[in-house]
């Protein structure tokens, strides 16, 4: 079964519903927990009032730092977050109080309603600045901001630099990561059955883990705290801590109140609280020979591990292993040093601090090639660590296979890298708009836990009567497939059906500890505990049938597909089921406990030598990629990824690691950009943290390889956390070769690729339009009125009423809503049928105001006449999005980015607006009268959107630029439609821009440079200067001026540029007619 | 409080709806549907797409009190008496579902798309489920499997 092609065990339950994650756990009589965070990154606190709180309705309990009976502090090893603070706050999601109401609503509003005042502090948010001795402390309890330092040295570095001939420096830096797990957290706390403990339920990583924060926490026996994990929705390392936080504060609430209570956040809560990837900022020097091979490396690094520890002595740990790669270098010199900041804390993310140090040292490395005018894959083969080799830490590397080689080998082969390298090399000389790039990158990968910590696990199997099998872990099943890997160990070696083994996460009551489910060790060493405990089972039910098959050894005997037959005669054969009847009758356990500790390692903290991991995994991935150069966009067309997992035990489980990784990395490398200012976040959903959508991953060809390890089951050993610390090292050497410059900070955005750094964005597109004093404390709908008109006339009634607003789709309102505490009134217009339609005359094509952007693309008047129209409409925003937003909606809203604003505008819109005493029309370009801001009256709605229909032909050319490849906002867009004369003369035209000024408008300058001229030479060399001097005084100051210049500058000429030869070819064809 | 009467999954339903209460809502909490599922809340996720009156839709951003009249057939209808549909065996077989938060919504969006279109192009189906964002799987094994359950194109 090890390696066969099986669906997943608990694929039933996900593909119909049925799984209950954290919160779909209801129980009677609960209630909701919500958070009241800190309103500020760093301050002291001064007081707290919760004297109006307490008060509100439904209101049962509200805890501060000194209702928590136990360890106020805790940390997995320095103690040093309090779950509820009461003396500072360190960071903006830090939490000062927690309340438990009736409802949800009732606790968000009286989590608004408590009172907080401090002594603010000047965040400390810069790593640089916080290292120095002078920077304020961010907790003034310890002598340092520096969390930890570790120091590693092998040989002698200065030896090495003077026997090299070349010496590069370089700074590699590196943002913070969101996990984006799916489910955000949900933790419910229920008073045990027997009432004296606290049962635990919800999305948990770690549910020892959580069990023993919440012991001391409430200074309660562990005996007494039932942990039980619900089906997660992801984690990737970040339900990690925030677990164990959300439990405390339930559970203490739970024990204040004596009922159940649920903590469910919200995105925004969710993406404030949790922990990140920690950013490095990563000075790297290597000396080396002409011929590329490293004599030296010396390697500072800090890491901003945030207000708090957590697991920054880990992730340090681990990236002073790899800092150098999987290279053998004779002399190596390493610091590393974990800093504390008041930014958002950062703790364990899928590849633990290796995504990192791999940009970093695969980077260097490619620019060595490039001096030393090698091949990125021969370099890689020179330097490569192989078998005997001593690694940074000078570990012998002879206990397991050391595969790079063959990794590199492979990759290359697959991928054709040489050939493609000679392709993009002659596609490119071409020059144009596109380059082409591909780039390899590579790593090795300590496996589990090494030196950081005790590596052992457990597994409980039982064989039922029926000759079932339950199987319990001490790891658990976080989504990535750990109980149809393990499902499949046990029936490996007990010769059963999939289907008879039931694996489903278990209480810490009745689990024995298995270790953290962490560091890509669950099928390694977990794997191995279940393995252990098939053994031991299946040695006592062979022991009582051994005779009747007439063998004495279990090697003499064959068990597959549920029957055990001998070797020797294969006509004696007993089935699984009867020889468990026997083994039954004959009073045979038939529980094992399984057991597995990792074999001894040893290392030396006060040189970084010794040995770091007991057996190590390598990888290698080759990207191939398209940039645009004018905008400095990069698209992944392929990805070719090689990993060595010992033995796949789950193949399709394997393959599903090696294409998440990927893209999660490539999220982390391009478009994922954790934008936080000041200590505040400003980017708190996924309008705004941009994660990879199924339009943006290219393809991905995973190439399994298999070395059997000597500890693994069966030789398997790890796929997680590799699959994606590689690429984007791969990404960025395919951007120098296609750009010619080498970047060295990540996220390679569009903007990052074309000006060589990064723009921040500002705050989101709705909190802008939002004007509400004090921030909501869960973004939720809270209060709303929705009146159903039958028809328009009774909409229009109802309109009419003070602060009543029309809504339709909901797309843009009902997001905007859920920031605000005041009582809203919506007239529901979407329904209407007055609206709803599309219907034309001999000149005019009217479209309802409630016509959606999928109606409308689809529309065959508005394809054949209006192409741009139709364009913007299926570029705006996701499918399900489309099907509900409005093009008045999107009129009304009036974003600056509003993607139909621009073709209605080429096409010469009138807007029919209706009250209930007037009915009047308007051009849409006197409609906007700015950013957010139409003529609109309080009593009105848009009827209806008239587009007079173009008579003749009309030459026409879009083009809308966002970061990803859809769900976009706009960036900027460029709609431009032209008519020419029989001359080739422009008889008219018209010209409209996007997201470039405050908002869209006609440009009516340029436009005239162009009318009653050819479209050539100094026409359009006149058009660009005078857009550039008029983008250059509209925004040449704000934030994203220098970039949006010259974008929208190259967008416009080569959008000409396409016009014009679509103009030429029209008239060539035409010739002779 | 609005008073509406909706069709789910085939039966119909009376109920009364405060404002603020979403489709998601009334799914999840009045009818006991929790297969859609609430990631983002603001439209960019997709994990709580449900299909309304044969449109994929974000739940989340419609309110319940907008649903009078209206058909909704959520991931509790894609089974019929415990028997998967051929999409729902393919998730499985071909890996397109790992943590299975994001599973509802894709299998919804992917639905509305072949109850429509029974033979997409590839470029056809990542329209679909572009509004569908998924963390663990990344995206090739729900191509894999809803390829693997288009009817064989005859050729031409």
């Amino acid at each position: 079964m090890i390696g066969e092609r099986k669906g997943r065990v608990d694929g039933f339950e996900k593909v119909t519903g049925r799984a209950i994650y954290g919160n779909d756990i209801t129980i009677p009589d609960m209630l909701h927990g919500v958070c009241r965070y800190s309103d500020i990154p760093a301050g002291k606190i001064l007081s707290i009032d919760v004297s109006i709180a307490s008060e509100m309705n439904g209101v049962k309990a509200i805890a501060l730092y000194d209702d928590v009976p136990g360890d106020k502090y805790i940390g997995p090893v320095r103690a040093d977050f309090a779950p509820i603070a009461g003396k500072e706050v360190h960071f903006i999601g830090d939490v000062v109080a927690v309340v438990a109401a009736e409802t949800r609503n009732q606790a968000i509003a009286a989590a608004g309603a408590i009172r907080i005042e401090y002594e603010s502090f000047e965040p400390v948010t810069d790593i640089e600045e916080a290292v120095k001795e002078l920077s304020r402390l961010v907790h003034k309890e310890y002598e340092s901001n520096i969390v930890n330092e570790y120091p590693l040295i092998k040989g002698d570095v200065a030896k090495g630099f003077a026997q090299s001939d070349h010496i590069l420096e370089r700074r590699y830096t590196t943002p913070f990561q969101e996990h984006a797990y799916m489910e955000p957290e949900s933790i419910t706390a229920v008073p045990d059955m027997r009432g004296s403990g606290v049962e635990i339920l919800g999305s948990i990583q770690n549910p020892h883990k959580v069990r023993r924060f919440v012991s001391q926490f409430l200074k309660m026996d562990m005996s007494r705290i039932n942990v039980h994990k619900s089906v997660m929705g992801g984690s990737f390392g970040g339900k990690d801590d925030i677990a164990d936080h959300i439990a405390c504060r339930a559970a203490l609430l739970c024990r204040m109140t004596g009922r159940p209570v649920q903590f469910t956040y919200s995105r925004e809560n969710s993406i404030i609280e949790s922990s990140k990837r920690h950013p490095f900022i990563m000075n790297y020097k290597a000396g080396f020979s002409k011929a590329g091979k490293i004599k030296a490396m010396e390697i500072d690094i800090i890491a901003d591990s945030g207000a708090y520890s957590f697991q920054t002595f880990f992730v340090t740990w681990r990236a002073l292993v790899q800092a150098t790669g999987p290279y053998e270098i004779e002399n190596v010199k390493t610091r590393i040093r974990g800093v504390y900041t008041n930014n958002c804390y950062t703790s364990a993310l899928r590849g633990f601090g290796s995504p990192q140090i791999t940009f970093a040292h695969e980077s260097l490395i490619d620019e060595i090639a490039s001096f030393c005018d090698l091949s990125p894959l021969d370099i890689r083969l020179d330097n490569a660590l192989r078998q005997n080799s001593r690694s940074a830490t000078s570990q012998h590397f002879k206990d397991h296979k050391v595969s790079l080689i063959q990794a590199l080998d492979e990759t290359a082969e697959k991928s054709r890298f040489i050939e493609k390298r000679k392709e993009f090399s002659r596609r490119n000389s071409d020059g144009g708009r596109y380059r082409y790039g591909i780039g390899i990158a590579d790593s090795l990968r300590g496996c589990s836990l090494g030196s950081e910590g005790v590596d052992i696990s457990s597994a409980v199997l039982t064989v039922n009567p029926d000759g079932s099998v339950n199987l319990l872990s001490g790891v658990c099943e976080n989504g990535s497939g750990l109980q149809t890997a393990f499902s499949i160990i046990a029936c490996e070696v007990l010769g059963i059906p999939l289907e008879k083994v039931y694996m489903m996460d278990s209480p810490t009551s009745c689990t024995p500890d298995g270790g953290p489910t962490v560091a890509s060790r669950s099928t390694l060493t977990g794997g191995s505990a279940v393995k252990d405990a098939a053994e031991i089972l299946k040695d006592r039910i062979f022991q009582v049938i051994k005779k009747d098959l007439e063998v004495n050894r279990s090697d003499e005997t064959s068990w597959d597909e549920g029957i055990i037959r001998s070797l020797k005669d294969c006509n004696r054969f007993i089935s699984f089921y009867s020889a468990v009847e026997k083994a039954v009758a004959a009073g045979v356990n038939l529980s094992a406990i399984g057991y597995f500790q990792g074999p001894d390692v040893d290392f030396d903290d006060e040189t970084g030598q010794g040995d770091a991991y007991f057996t190590y995994v390598y990888g290698c991935q080759v990207a191939e990629i398209r940039v645009d150069t004018y905008t400095g966009k990069m698209e992944v067309l392929r990805v070719t990824a090689a990993h060595d997992v010992g033995r796949a035990i789950h193949k399709v489980g394997v393959e599903g690691q090696i294409y998440g990784g990927v893209v999660q990395g490539m999220g982390y490398a391009i478009l994922e950009d954790f934008n936080m200012q000041g200590g505040m976040v400003k980017s708190e959903n996924f309008d705004a943290y941009l994660l990879p959508t199924i339009k943006d991953i290219g393809d991905i060809d995973p190439i399994i390889i298999e070395n059997p390890d000597k500890y693994g089951p069966f030789g398997a050993k790890s796929v997680g956390e590799p699959t994606n610390e590689i690429i984007a090292g791969a990404l960025a050497n395919a951007l120098f070769f296609a750009t010619g410059n080498r970047p060295y900070n990540l996220p390679l955005t569009m903007e990052q690729v074309y000006l060589g750094y990064n723009l921040k964005k500002p705050a989101r597109q709705s909190e802008q339009a939002h004007k509400d004093s004090g921030k909501k404390q869960i973004p939720s709908l809270s209060s709303i009125t929705l009146l159903n008109p039958d028809n328009l006339k009774e909409a229009l009634v109802m309109v009419s009423t003070p602060s009543a607003t029309p809504l339709a789709g909901g797309t843009d309102l009902l997001v905007q809503s859920r920031l605000t505490r005041e009582h809203q009134t919506f007239v529901d217009i979407s329904s209407l049928s007055e609206l709803s339609g599309i219907s034309d005359t001999d000149n005019e094509l009217i479209i309802g105001s409630a016509v959606n952007f999928n109606t409308l693309h689809n529309h065959a008047i508005v394809k054949t006449l209006f192409p741009i129209l139709a364009e913007a409409a299926i570029l705006t925003g996701s499918n399900q999005i489309r099907n509900r937003a409005t093009i008045g909606g999107n009129l009304a809203n009036a974003a600056p980015c509003g993607d139909s604003i621009p073709p209605l505008l080429i096409y010469g819109a009138v807007l029919r607006i209706v009250s209930e005493n007037s009915d009047r029309k308007i051009p849409l370009g006197d409609f906007i009268t700015g950013g957010y801001k139409t003529s609109l009256e309080e009593d009105e709605l848009i009827h209806s959107v008239i587009l007079p229909k173009p008579d003749g032909k009309w030459f026409w050319t879009y083009e809308k630029l966002g970061r990803r490849n859809t769900l976009n906002i706009t960036r900027v867009s460029l709609s431009m439609i032209f008519k020419m004369d029989e001359h080739l003369r422009v008889e008219e035209c018209r010209i409209v821009d996007g997201a470039l000024f405050s908002y869209p408008t006609r440009l009516k300058e340029i436009e005239k440079i162009f009318t009653g001229e050819e479209l050539k030479g100094n026409t359009v060399l006149e058009a660009e200067m005078f857009l550039s001097q008029k983008i250059e005084e509209a925004i040449g100051t704000r934030w994203s001026g220098i970039y949006k210049k010259p974008v929208f500058l190259n967008i416009f000429r080569d959008n000409l540029k396409s016009l014009i030869e679509e103009i030429n070819d029209d008239r060539n064809n035409h010739k002779g007619e | 409080m609005t008073e509406i009467t909706i069709k789910v999954n085939n039966k119909t339903h009376e109920l009364t709806v405060s404002g603020s209460h979403r489709l998601l809502d009334l799914l999840r909490d009045d009818l006991n549907l929790k297969g859609t599922k609430e990631g983002c809340a603001v439209g960019e996720c997709g994990a709580c797409t449900v299909i309304l009156d044969g449109e994929a839709v974000c739940s989340c951003l419609i309110l319940a009190a907008q649903c009078n009249g209206k058909e909704v057939e959520t991931i509790e209808n894609l089974a019929e008496n415990n028997t998967l549909s051929a999409l729902q065996q393919a998730f499985i077989d071909h890996g397109g579902s790992q943590c299975g938060y994001c599973t509802p919504g894709v299998l919804m969006s992917t639905k509305a798309l072949l109850d429509r279109n029974p033979h997409p192009s590839e470029e056809e189906i990542k329209t679909a489920l572009e509004g569908n964002i998924c963390r663990c799987t990344g995206y090739v094994p729900i191509l894999d499997s809803i390829k693997s359950v288009l009817p064989l194109k005859r050729e031409v």
